[in-house]
């Protein structure tokens, strides 16, 4: 499992668009992947219900774990989109 | 099968029509959009549910099982940092379907430069999901705009 903690530049946090974004990112994940609002529990990256519902906002910092083969690829693509101001 | 109401009275047009790529592609998910009428109006709840998010542009209601709708009130008006929105409600309430959640204007909207169209979507949901989606016509606040199986 690879985890990367990231601060959320996105003027909006993860709303619609940077939302999207990051669902669509996660759906490439082998496995599993999630992301948590700092030290709270983790909900799945790749549904934009359950990100839109953690309200993440800006500045605030997220925990995104993601399994499976190329996970730091993932990860890569997520901290891009949720550090893109 | 979950009937998804029409927040707002206007035009159905189709996510296609939206001038913003996220949302005319598909890829917050598939639905329909309305192009609102030009006068004051209160936003109401698609389905019945409990408000997930209500931003003063924007709000997600969640159906006990678990089905996401998102309301989006015009494109890129989370600029307007809720300015000209009133919001109505509370994050965490349980609503009725054709609740009111939030006023607005999209002529004030238009007038800003910015396309007051409302995307209606159906959250990680398929495009095959949902049936008897309407994109054109006039439809009234709380009309059917498609069935979510």
């Amino acid at each position: 499992m690879a985890e990367r903690r990231v601060k959320v530049e996105s003027e909006v946090g993860l709303h619609a668009r940077p939302a999207a974004l990051f669902v669509e990112a996660a759906a490439k994940a082998a496995g599993e992947a999630t992301v948590a609002k700092g030290d709270g529990a983790p909900v799945s990256a790749k549904s934009i219900l359950a990100v839109m519902g953690l309200d993440v906002r800006n500045g605030d910092e997220i925990v995104v774990r993601v399994e499976g083969d190329g996970a730091e690829e993932v990860l890569d693509r997520l901290a891009e989109i949720a550090g893109a101001g | 099968m979950l009937s998804v109401l029409s927040p707002v009275p206007g035009t159905a047009t189709g996510l296609a029509q939206v001038p913003d790529p996220v949302f005319a592609q598909g890829m917050v998910g598939p639905g329909t959009a309305i192009d609102p009428v030009r006068e004051p109006q209160t936003a109401v709840a698609p389905v019945a549910g409990t408000i997930v998010k209500l931003h003063p542009h924007a709000y997600v209601i969640a159906t006990p099982d678990g089905k996401g709708v998102l309301v989006h009130l015009g494109i890129d008006t989370v600029d307007l940092k809720g300015e000209g929105f009133e919001t109505l409600a509370e994050e965490g309430a349980a609503v009725e379907a054709g609740a009111p959640l939030v006023r607005w204007n999209p002529a004030e909207v238009e007038k800003g430069g910015r396309s007051p169209a409302v995307p209606v979507v159906a959250l990680d949901a398929s495009a095959e999901a949902l049936a008897d989606v309407v994109s054109s016509g006039e439809v009234a606040s709380g009309a059917p705009l498609f069935g979510w199986r």
